[in-house]
């Protein structure tokens, strides 16, 4: 192994390898490289891409009660709109997306890898583009896929079993599925965001799972509606605002939402990136 | 070529690097040396724009780092092999290294085979040995054919094979007229293959000058002396350029006169000596000497070590 101590002349010659050069396409590429070949990727994708449909289908044969409950049975799989029991999949989907896209944003301050990749894009901004372009580009495909198997699987199960059941056509219904669809992809980018700016993956998924997706959903439960006017501006709940059909008085309408849970998306990405670019690493 | 300008880096109330000047010259091994603490890290990672410098800069081939249209084409570094993803093999880790500057796979295995990790490229980084690390991280700091390479202890838990296979991969980076700088904390790797020596101490630096010139100021003679007639000889030799001292009785050790004239003097007045033993101070000495007062924490071995002496 020691035994080799020349170099072979390294000069890439030029029809061979283009002439290097930093540029943002070669740093998604590079991006792409490292999500592609670490294994829990796939495993993250396979697990998302089955929970959504699995649990989708399972909710609507449970609601036409050819497989019965176990006792007391989690409330919301039967008994709920018809929209709701078909994407109920998603609602766990939506655990794995942000647990993910933490991951992405915050495994190499985790391993120290950071510092390898910060020396080799020394401008740092476009890391944080490449994660995110990789991230939405693997995510976005499988969180449609199921969703849409899901909904038309579900809703198949429903309406074959003489159960109530919606149509894509139905007013309001193609808007919450993809608006799921939107809303999961923008948690996992909100992850991304979260994972970069807290540097780890344990306080990245606290911040995002405690704080925005779990303490706001109480805050509404507890809190008199009078709040409700503030609350709907938090990000879960303009999140809901779009992905659900019949969103309801308390909350705000689907484009409002749409731009409400936008802006925050935003504000996270921005953070990140002005944490990504000022501090030492 | 590599230059720092005033360069300094403050923690709070912690001055790490302090307005640190140097410039690391192409075709030659420069050494950066210093104590553990020393900011020899705190001064790459500023180089790499990985920490921001609260004031002064520093130049990679007259610009900085950051604003380089090819940032590893310049400047390839290794600062801690220990900073690779645990679960992405080898190969994948310097392919997405590469990747940022176009660089592929012919190049990539190429690296491979002059690091020796051919064998093992499919497997995880996480599996690797400290050794194996050190040189995937060789590999990545060479991946863009660099013309200046900075590594970090690059010695670091290699075994001797290692070492050697090193030290013979900076001669040829330096005899190619790359610029390699070099840091350590131990001068003994530093005398072996260093032509030019930084040494820094709390965050400043305290020599700068060529291997030689750094051996040749180190070489400040001691003689150490066993005689029964040691007062007797204490007076005849003492003088403004020579120190005497005692060690225990009977023994002196004499700075600033050569064993020779000592001997003469003692033949000369009829003194019997037991001993007459020329002592040279070692490379490691005088850089001990150099940075003793810079070091932050002494172990008690070194206090000892100072009584005795």
């Amino acid at each position: 192994m020691s035994t080799i101590t020349t170099l072979p002349d390294t000069r890439p010659a030029a029809t061979q390898s283009p002439v290097p050069r930093l540029t943002l396409g070669r740093v998604i590429t590079s991006e792409w490289i490292k999500l592609r070949s670490l294994r829990s990727t796939w495993y993250m994708m396979a697990g998302l891409f089955g929970v959504i449909i699995a649990f989708g289908l399972l909710s609507a044969a449970v609601a036409t009660g050819d497989v019965s409950t176990a006792a007391g049975g989690p409330p919301g799989f039967s008994g709920a709109s018809p929209i709701v029991t078909v994407l109920s999949g998603a609602r766990f989907g939506l655990l794995l997306v942000a647990v993910f896209g933490v991951m992405v944003g915050a495994r190499e301050y985790s391993s120290g890898m950071i510092r390898t990749t910060l020396a080799a894009v020394p401008r740092r901004l476009p890391v944080l583009v490449g994660k995110l372009t990789v991230f939405v580009a693997v995510v976005t495909p499988v969180v449609l896929t199921a969703t849409i198997v899901a909904f038309f699987g579900g809703t198949a199960i429903l309406s074959g079993a003489g159960v109530t059941s919606v149509a894509w056509s139905d007013p309001g219904v193609a808007g919450a599925v993809l608006g799921t669809v939107g809303y999961l992809i923008g948690i996992g980018v909100l992850g991304v965001a979260l994972g970069m700016l807290f540097r780890g993956i344990g306080a990245g998924i606290g911040v995002l799972i405690g704080g925005i997706l779990f303490v706001p959903t109480l805050m509404t439960a507890l809190l008199p509606d009078s709040w409700d006017s503030v609350l709907k501006y938090l990000p879960s709940n303009a999140g809901q605002a779009f992905s659900s059909v019949d969103a309801g008085a308390s909350l705000l309408g689907y484009w409002p939402g749409v731009a409400v849970f936008s802006a925050w998306v935003a504000l996270a990405v921005g953070a990140a990136a002005w944490s990504l670019k000022q501090r030492d690493s | 070529m590599l230059e720092v300008r005033e360069l300094t880096k403050k923690y709070g109330d912690v001055t790490a690097v302090d307005h640190l000047s140097f410039t690391v010259r192409p075709g030659i091994i420069t050494g950066f040396l210093g104590p553990n603490g020393a900011g020899k890290s705190t001064t790459m990672r500023m180089i790499l724009g990985l920490d921001r410098p609260t004031s002064g800069m520093a130049l990679v081939n007259g610009r900085s780092y950051t604003g380089s249209p090819a940032p590893m084409a310049e400047l390839g570094a290794l600062l801690e092999a220990k900073a690779v993803d645990k679960g992405r093999s080898a190969r994948n880790h310097l392919l997405a290294l590469g990747a940022t500057v176009g660089i592929g796979r012919t190049r990539v295995d190429e690296l491979l085979e002059v690091v020796g990790l051919s064998d093992v490229a499919g497997k995880s980084a996480g599996s690797f040995s400290l050794g194996m690390g050190q040189r995937l991280g060789i590999a990545s700091a060479l991946i863009a054919d660099p013309s200046i390479v900075m590594l970090d202890e690059p010695v670091n838990g290699l075994d001797p094979d290692g070492i050697l296979w090193i030290r013979n991969l900076l001669r040829d980076l330096a005899s190619e007229g790359r610029t390699v700088f070099v840091s350590s904390h131990l001068m003994s790797e530093m005398e072996l293959t260093a032509e030019h020596l930084l040494v820094i101490g709390r965050g400043r630096i305290l020599a700068d000058m060529s291997m030689d010139d750094f051996i040749a100021s180190a070489s400040t003679n001691h003689v150490r002396v066993i005689t029964p007639d040691a007062m007797a000889l204490r007076d005849l030799l003492v003088g403004p350029d020579v120190s005497v001292t005692s060690t225990a009785p009977g023994r002196l050790v004499i700075e600033g006169l050569t064993a020779e004239r000592i001997g003469d003097v003692a033949a000369q007045h009829h003194l019997t000596l037991h001993a007459l033993v020329p002592i040279e101070a070692s490379l490691e000495d005088a850089f001990m000497k150099l940075t003793r007062d810079s070091v932050e924490f002494h172990g008690s071995t070194e206090s000892h070590e100072r009584k005795a002496a």
